[in-house]
């Protein structure tokens, strides 16, 4: 290294050392015209750590090897052991001479600084698991992981991750604040063994690789640490149980000393903590995805826009971190103009539950394909036959049909297999519940089913809920079930509102009353016939003199 | 707002179109503009907006029902999702700016106005950011559930009504110990968001057009947040919620007492009652948490608005404030912050009786 720069100009000449001063000093003060350069003058505590030291002659690796070595690398600090002695050594520049000036470490300050590396490695490492282990999503993992190596660790840092196919992705982090990904051919990653093993589970020790064997690598290390610059590579397996589930790559650049044996510890113990974060992460993202497309084939599937129908719906899940409910319902369009709809609820609650849900919406689809009208009472009465032959488990459901007539008001005919009476809101505001009733779907062989028809005029709507809804219980006592009183006021104070937000604002009026308590699932569909243009008559629903009226407004 | 394109003639009539639940007067009339070459954001940001916090005005005045309210508040919704898809048809949207990140929008669990979250979810995808929308009254589980699944770099969390801020605090430290930091947003946090911070959050933007100037200007987001609620506040908070029920029967019994004209009252009447005095105990139990007494008397003053809006005497406050720590006297920070609300109606008194 020739960072003076004076390697082509005559010597400085420097005013002779006073030497008997710094025979004084306990440090041992060398000076060089470089770094590695011919030694112009040293004290005597330099002659007692580097006795081949002489006067004219360079700092060659046998007069003062540790000299030799830190400006070998360029480097403005050493700390080292030599020849028995702990040495801690730094550059400094005099008179445009270098003078290095080293300090031998004592036991008690040799102990005190192991002590505090110990300290700052536990607490790295420490970091590590916190950091790491508040994430289970694969990715946002890989990202922190790779992020947490740099810079304690290295530069740079690099994860690789286990082949799925003839590609697999890689993950850096530095130098700097650089951040990067892409993607590495299996073919390139088995060019470079250590890496490779790495990958299979098979280097339980973090290996050293020469710049060299990385060659294959260049498009995943950063320009700046390309192989035979930098300042060391190590290669480091992370696994869980003996489950590979990545490899990482440490890379360290030119102005860093190379990887020691306590650095090679440290990363081991950082390789441990990382891998069981990120296999536990792999283990949960595959399960969460086969978690999220079995929720999305049993949610419901959004309503469908019809000329003369208004529809709304709403779905709490009991379950709601998981998001999947015995609570089924399906609106369809229809051959005639029309709809045709089911609305259910399977007995029990979650993975069991949402099952035998998902069969009897699969079932009652594969009917509707069967006939051109609508028949809900042929359905339920082969729904009853399928429910029974599927095992022990009950559901109650109402299934219709609902068509638009000329004049804006709807007819609706629908069957009850065992569910909830539907409550209509009329156009006077009055509300009531339809009469019709049924047995229970899958209880009995022979079940006696009834369907009946009516008229929703302009403005009316009819609602469906499962028993999520009137069995919530809370209120003030935090005991009391919501009940169908509660909900018939409700809806009556509802009048005015669109299907969309009637269900809503049913599903909100429960999750109040629960305050955050535990609960069944809740649904609810709202089918209204639309309010003739400009008539939408919003009485005062509020008497005045009333301190009352649930606090919601929508905005303030 | 002014100087967007947006007249006043434009406002009045959408107005009117709220007013009269006219969703395809509302939908034609806000479509247009973005036909007409005004940005989606403006028209979210200087028509939809404003035009609700009117509608939420007209609500608590007496003036409409919470029928006529919330149909309104569903034709500003429509409106919203028509606006955002008139733009992305149109391609005129700042293309790629925000194409890298992946934010999750949500409101803490008892919050229900998913107006805002909504507009700027829209907001932010017209800007270039994948977002997934949660919508309202988000459990933590559910929060935490999906930030595990999704991995979103950002959660941006709604909260409009400052009792709700003790679970909005909830929601803060769960998506916080996942490693995924927190935009905080919504009067509820404060004017100038002052209680977003003390609360943890990593960011504040006060509406949504700054949302998203702060995550294109700094992106991606750091975890820099740290809550400073104290360890006392959450134990007064906590005894305030076990002492809910007991609390509540005891303030309505005696608002009954000092005001017998309420005795004859229906049951639905006597819980919207409850009710109204339930968010009064909850507005207290968040004052207590945050430990600011602001948080209370925010809501008496809301609440005396909303009683004198309706004839009745907002001298009832006095009443339930009194029972209150009449209950409270073992826990000197609940009854430091009856003491200001107490202070806070006697001022409102003079005032009252100044002007009269």
């Amino acid at each position: 290294m020739t960072e003076d720069g004076d390697s082509g100009q005559a010597p400085v000449q420097t005013p002779v050392l006073p030497g008997e001063l710094l025979d004084l000093v306990d440090e041992a003060v060398v000076m060089c015209d470089r770094a590695d350069g011919t030694v112009r003058g040293f004290n005597r505590a330099a002659a007692r750590l580097f006795p081949r030291l002489r006067l004219g002659e360079p700092v060659s690796a046998s007069a003062a090897e540790p000299l030799a070595r830190a400006a070998a690398r360029g480097a403005e600090q050493f700390d080292t052991v030599h020849e028995g002695r702990r040495l801690d050594g730094r550059r400094q520049s005099a008179g445009g001479n270098t003078v290095w000036l080293v300090r031998e470490v004592g036991s008690a300050q040799q102990a005190e600084a192991a002590l505090l590396g110990e300290r700052d490695r536990s607490a790295f490492l420490e970091e590590t698991a916190r950091r790491l282990g508040a994430s289970l999503h694969h990715g946002r993992t890989v990202r922190t992981l790779v992020q947490i190596a740099v810079p304690k660790l290295a530069d740079a840092s690099v994860v690789v991750l286990p082949a799925s196919g003839r590609r697999t992705v890689w993950h850096r982090a530095g130098p700097g604040d650089d951040r990067s990904s892409g993607e590495v051919t299996v073919e390139s990653l088995e060019q470079v063994p250590k890496v490779a093993d790495a990958l299979h589970g098979l280097q339980p020790r973090p290996a050293v690789v020469r710049p060299q064997e990385m060659d294959a690598l260049d498009p995943v290390i950063a320009g700046e640490l390309i192989p035979g610059e930098t300042g060391g590579a190590l290669v480091v397996q992370l696994t869980a149980g003996g489950v590979p589930a990545g490899a990482l790559i440490l890379l360290r650049g030119p102005a860093r000393a190379r990887f020691d044996e306590a650095d090679i510890e440290l990363a081991h113990q950082f390789a441990v903590r990382a891998g069981l974060a990120l296999a536990t992460a792999a283990l949960y993202s595959q399960q969460a995805h086969t978690i999220a497309v079995l929720q999305a084939s049993m949610a419901p599937e959004p309503l469908p826009e019809v000329e003369g129908l208004r529809l709304g719906a709403a779905y709490r899940p009991a379950a709601e971190a998981l998001h999947i409910s015995g609570d089924f319902y399906h609106v369809a369009p229809s051959s005639e103009d029309g709809i045709t709809f089911f609305f259910g609820d399977v007995s029990g609650k979650g993975a069991e539950a949402a099952v035998l849900a998902g069969h009897v919406r699969q079932s009652l689809r594969t009917l509707a394909m069967t006939t051109t009208a609508p028949e809900p009472l042929r359905d339920l009465r082969l729904l009853n036959d399928v429910v029974i032959s599927d095992g022990s488990s009950f559901t109650t459901i109402v299934t219709g049909s609902a068509r638009a007539r000329g004049d804006g008001s709807v007819t609706v005919e629908i069957a009850n297999g065992g569910h909830l009476p539907p409550l209509v809101l009329r156009s006077d505001g009055r509300v009531e519940e339809v009469h019709c009733e049924g047995t229970i779907v899958g209880a009995v062989r022979d079940p006696d089913f009834s369907s009946t028809e009516f008229r929703l005029r302009p403005g009316e709507l009819m609602l469906l809920y499962s028993d999520g809804v009137t069995e919530a219980r809370g209120g003030a006592s935090g005991r009391e079930m919501y009940g169908d009183e509660r909900l018939a006021d409700a809806l009556a104070g509802c009048f005015g509102m669109q299907a969309a937000s009637i269900a809503e604002r049913v599903e909100l009026l429960t999750t109040q009353w629960l305050a955050g308590r535990p609960h069944d699932d809740i649904s609810v569909l709202t089918l209204q016939a639309p309010p003739r243009r400009g008539s939408a008559p919003l009485r005062q629903h509020h008497a005045p003199g009333a301190p009352g009226a649930a606090q919601d407004p929508e905005s303030r | 707002m002014s100087g967007t394109g947006i007249t006043d003639v434009v406002r009045a009539e959408f107005d009117a179109c709220l007013a009269g639940a006219d969703e395809d007067g509302a939908l034609g009339l806000a479509v247009g503009l973005v036909a007409s070459g005004l940005s989606a954001e403006e028209v979210l940001l200087g028509l939809v907006a404003p035009a609700q916090v009117t509608v939420g005005e007209k609500w608590a005045s007496g003036e409409w029902t919470v029928a006529r309210e919330h149909a309104a508040t569903h034709v500003s919704r429509r409106t919203v999702d028509a606006v955002a898809a008139a733009a992305r048809g149109t391609a005129r949207t700042p293309a790629g700016a925000g194409s890298q990140g992946h934010v999750l929008v949500a409101c803490s669990d008892g919050e229900w106005h998913v107006l805002p979250s909504h507009i700027l979810a829209e907001v932010l995808r017209l800007r270039g950011f994948h977002v997934r929308s949660l919508g309202g009254d988000v459990s933590p589980y559910g929060l935490l559930s999906d930030v595990h699944q999704n991995g979103p770099d950002l959660v941006a969390l709604s909260c409009t009504l400052p009792w709700n801020l003790p679970r909005a605090h909830r929601q803060i430290e769960t998506c916080r110990s996942a490693g995924v930091p927190v935009m905080a947003g919504g009067p509820g946090f404060g004017p100038e968001g002052m209680w977003a911070y003390p609360l943890g959050a990593d960011l504040y933007a006060a509406d949504a057009r700054r949302a998203a100037e702060a995550l294109l200007s700094r992106w991606p987001p750091e975890l820099r947040g740290e809550s400073s609620v104290q360890a006392g506040a959450v134990e007064a908070y906590a005894m305030l919620v076990r002492q809910h029920p007991g609390l509540l029967e005891h303030s309505v019994c005696a608002l009954r007492d000092g005001f017998p004209g309420l005795r004859g009252r229906s049951g639905v009447e006597h819980e919207e009652d409850a009710e109204f005095v339930g968010r009064l105990l909850d507005s207290l139990a968040a004052a207590v948490f945050m430990d600011d007494e602001r948080v209370f008397t925010g809501q008496l003053a809301f609440a005396a608005g909303f009683l004198t809006a309706r004839s009745v005497d907002p001298g009832c406050l006095r009443e339930i404030v009194d029972a209150l720590a009449g209950r409270l006297s073992e826990s000197p920070r609940a009854l430091e912050k009856l003491s200001a609300g107490r202070r806070w109606l006697a001022e409102q008194g003079e005032d009252l009786r100044r002007q009269g």
